[in-house]
């Protein structure tokens, strides 16, 4: 029971509730009165962040500005604070943990980019669409799937596991190069974004955009497939050790 | 305001800490022992005794005597039946809900029981600093710490604790993170660092980075149920095998021997189990066990610690040799077995030049100071330790916070209808890894009220998801065509309805004068055990008999014979203005007997010796 998210006005300010000031919707304290401002209905991990909308970041850039929010804002250094300042670091902390953890990985970083330029999720098509092959896939997945069949139908009949894992393995190469197509045309297109952010049309940047979300779609599509490739590949080595991580769930 | 202390709840042990000039220090007792057995006995005018007294009576009245309760704080009778067995207290308690423990005529919860705990130690830091001349020496606030895999209902139940002892909990933080503050204080250093926490009832491994002075942790996992008690338990396992079946006194009398032959081989290559004659085993017990045999006993559950460990290294990204530093933290690291593992395991030796056991508190202390001082040189990062989700549709869990999730960390979920006008929603709440509801634990079932009445499918509801960072959930919602903020109802799976807080407050009060009886019982005890214990030092002294053929009279002797016997009497008693005489009596009659011992001490230190040494 999940209906779709309603659009969300973006404010432009935000008022102070310590102070009662107006301040930016950037800005993390209050210019008139320097106390941490409330979230209010913040949308843009990269401006929250202090960084240009690209998608090329360096790692150890985006890390030094997680600590040094991390030191302004965390519940730790507002115990003696008003209890609006409290819930402020808490709110402001809660959002910097997301907006870093987002941003960290290329993928989560092309979905919250997708998301504020406009564009529908990646991730609810991915689940709902489930049975629906991008088109640019049809080929790869009908001959995986009349792979996998033959090979669950031999299993069932009694065959070697070994000579059926190297089939496996046989049928997951050529999805595997998908893979490392998909994600040189996704570091390609990133970088085409970012040479777009001051020169391009919207239009050329809106098609650029969509080129990324329908990559990224294929590439979820491609990672499933590869999931199932290694389920079925734990339940030929049921013997061995299989390479399905364990329960993390305490006893009991 | 009063003092802030960081307290290590422990499953064997607990510890009180605190921050003086900068500089964490754990705070003992007159003999210098730091450590709290994490053990309750009920006495039988329901006075409550806590600690090595409590201990002492595992031995003789074990059925109203609890210990290792941290293992039942946040769980359900399910989880816990098959080891309730070998304890000698009932546990019991409906399905779904909170275990009940059952000592004498009373029952109490776990958070009761760790309550008693706590007051013990807030007690003892009160004395502590009142002894410092300290005019504000009333503690009521603190940090606790926990173990990094303990869930949500975990967490709350040692928070309730926290509350039911009178102190305000600033902050519920993890034990390896904690233990890594204390680690970092004298190192400036930056790299990553695998804390390898093996305490007395639960395991946990968090990998940190440190840079800058925050310590963030990258992931983390375990095991809340092993520990040293498991290695204790296939020890005591081992003898009953043997011996048979026992009463529940001679149970504890071995499983006292066998830890005292564990922290033996700790040492040295060979040890003794060894009981005295007891009720069912009128010939005492002996067995010779070598190290070897001590590690092939307890290797499966030193190898049931390198699961989590290969899984938190997996998800922080990490190969073993790449984590810079490994400490350890915990009693049952000093067994040789676990650290030859964790040291080949890593490809380098283990850190463990602070104390095992005290390295968690003097954590929780810094935290504590940091909390209240806004010292901002270090900062902790800690992550939930499990992943967040809610039941959907046909039993699934849909994750909402993915766990090693940094914390506070929120999550969101939208609701609607599926009938025109329906105002409430049911909400259940679920904490684990797998797929289905019935594989995940339930933390709890929310009421989401008070939606405005709207054709089915047209509502709304955005229900908000907040670990705070403590680790525990709270829940919010609002309506936003409307905007109309939700109430929620919550009922906890396996914890403590406000409601039950604070009946318990209400109730503990009503026992604070026996509590504080017991006290006063205790020290008169432990006061009169001391000069037992020194009276019987000198007579039993090689040089004795010179003794009373010379300076003592007969009559002198006999009088100290009469008063020992008449105090040890007294002790088997719970009178304490008797105890408090009968110690009198013994002091008063060995006051002769002290200076004679006192004169020989002196001259025997003297003889031998030239005055240029002197």
């Amino acid at each position: 029971m999940t209906p779709d998210s309603i659009p969300v006005s973006h404010v432009s300010t935000l008022e102070c509730r310590s102070c009662g000031a107006g301040a930016p919707v950037d800005e993390h304290f209050c210019p008139q009165c320097s106390r941490i401002l409330a979230l209010g209905r913040h949308g843009d991990y990269f401006a929250f962040f202090g960084l240009p909308r690209k998608l090329t970041i360096a790692q150890d850039d985006l890390e030094r500005r997680f600590r040094e929010l991390s030191r302004k804002f965390h519940p730790d250094y507002y115990y003696n604070a008003t209890p609006t300042e409290r819930l402020a670091s808490l709110e402001r902390s809660s959002y910097l943990n997301d907006a870093y953890r987002a941003l960290r990985v290329p993928a989560t970083r092309i979905e919250h980019l997708l998301a504020i330029e406009g564009l529908p999720s990646t991730k609810s098509e991915g689940e709902s669409g489930a049975a629906k092959v991008p088109p640019a896939l049809l080929e790869e997945v009908f001959e995986l799937n009349e792979e996998l069949d033959e090979i669950r139908e031999q299993r069932e009949a009694g065959a070697e596991p070994t000579a059926l894992a190297s089939r496996l393995d046989a049928a997951r190469a050529p999805i595997d190069r998908k893979r490392e197509e998909h994600e040189r045309q996704i570091e390609a297109l990133s970088v085409q974004w970012d040479s777009q952010a001051e020169s391009a049309t919207p239009a050329e940047r809106r098609a650029t955009l969509d080129a990324l979300r329908e990559t990224l779609l294929e590439r979820n599509y491609i990672n499933n497939l590869l999931a199932t490739i290694e389920r079925e590949g734990s339940g030929l080595s049921a013997l061995g050790p299989g390479p399905q991580a364990k329960s993390q769930e305490p006893r009991g | 305001m009063g003092k802030v202390v960081g307290i290590d709840l422990g499953t064997t042990n607990s510890l009180v800490a605190y921050v003086r000039d900068g500089a964490p220090r754990v705070i003992r007792d007159s003999t210098g022992d730091a450590l709290v057995p994490s053990v309750v006995s009920l006495g039988d005018e329901g006075t409550i005794f806590v600690g090595r007294e409590a201990q002492r009576r595992l031995l003789t009245t074990a059925a109203r005597t609890v210990y290792s309760v941290k293992r039942f704080m946040g769980r359900g009778i399910d989880d816990v039946k098959d080891e309730a067995a070998l304890l000698p207290f009932t546990v019991s308690g409906e399905a779904g809900g909170v275990v009940r423990i059952g000592v004498g005529d009373r029952e109490f919860t776990p958070p009761e029981i760790s309550a008693f705990v706590l007051r013990e130690l807030k007690q003892r830091a009160e004395d502590h600093f009142r002894e410092q001349g300290e005019f504000d020496f009333e503690v009521d606030r603190a940090v606790i710490t926990v173990p990094a895999y303990f869930n949500d209902a975990q967490r709350t139940a040692t928070r309730d604790a926290g509350r039911l002892a009178g102190l305000e909990v600033l902050r519920i933080i993890s034990e390896p993170t904690a233990a890594s503050l204390a680690y970092g204080l004298d190192k400036k250093n930056r790299g990553t660092i695998a804390v390898y926490d093996l305490g007395g009832g639960t395991f946990d491994i968090s990998i940190l980075k440190v840079e800058d002075g925050v310590f963030q942790a990258l992931a983390t996992s375990g095991d809340t149920h092993l520990g040293g008690d498991d290695i204790d338990r296939v020890l005591v396992e081992r003898v009953l095998a043997e011996v048979g079946n026992v009463p529940a006194e001679t149970l504890q009398a071995i499983r006292k021997a066998v830890i005292q032959a564990k922290w033996d081989l700790s040492d040295h290559e060979h040890a003794e189990i060894r009981v005295e004659s007891q009720a069912g085993l009128p010939n005492g017990y002996r067995r010779a066990i070598t190290r070897a045999e001590f590690e092939v006993l307890i290797r499966p559950l030193v190898d049931r610690t390198l699961g989590p460990v290969r899984q938190a290294l997996s998800d922080a990204g990490l190969e073993p040799h790449e984590v810079d530093e490994v400490v350890l933290v915990g009693g049952a690291t000093r067994t040789p077995l676990v650290r030859r593992l964790v040291a080949e395991l890593f490809g380098k030796t283990p850190h463990s030049d602070l104390n095992p056991d005290e390295v968690v508190a003097l954590g929780a202390a810094v935290q504590a100071d940091i909390l209240v001082s806004g010292r901002r040189e270090m900062l902790l990062l800690d992550v939930t330790p499990l992943s967040l989700g809610i039941e959907t549709i046909g039993g699934v869990v849909s994750k909402i916070i993915m766990r090693n999730s940094t914390i506070p960390a929120s999550g969101r979920e939208m609701y609607t209808t599926s009938v025109d006008n329906q105002t409430a929603v049911d909400i259940h709440v679920m904490q684990g890894e797998r797929e289905l509801v019935a594989d995940c634990r339930s933390l709890a079932r929310f009421k989401l009220r008070g939606i405005p009445p709207m054709p089915a499918g047209l509502p709304r509801v955005e229900v908000r998801f907040q670990i705070d960072a403590n680790g525990i959930l709270s829940v919010g919602a609002r309506e936003l065509r409307t905007s109309v903020e939700q109430s929620i109802e919550v009922k906890p799976s396996y914890g403590l309805t406000d409601q039950e807080v604070e009946r318990m407050l209400i109730e503990s009060f009503e026992h604070a004068q026996a509590d504080f009886d017991a006290r006063l019982l205790i020290e008169a005890r432990n006061e009169a055990e001391s000069v037992i214990n020194a009276t019987e030092k000198s007579l039993r002294r090689p040089d004795f008999a010179d003794v009373t053929a010379g300076e003592l009279t007969k009559d002198e002797l006999a009088q100290i014979d009469r008063t020992l016997a008449d105090l040890k009497h007294a002790m088997a008693g719970t009178e304490r203005e008797v105890i408090h005489e009968k110690t009198h009596a013994l002091n008063h009659a060995t006051r002769h007997l002290a200076e004679i011992m006192m004169n020989r001490s002196v001259r025997e230190a003297l003889a031998g010796r030239n005055v240029k040494d002197i």
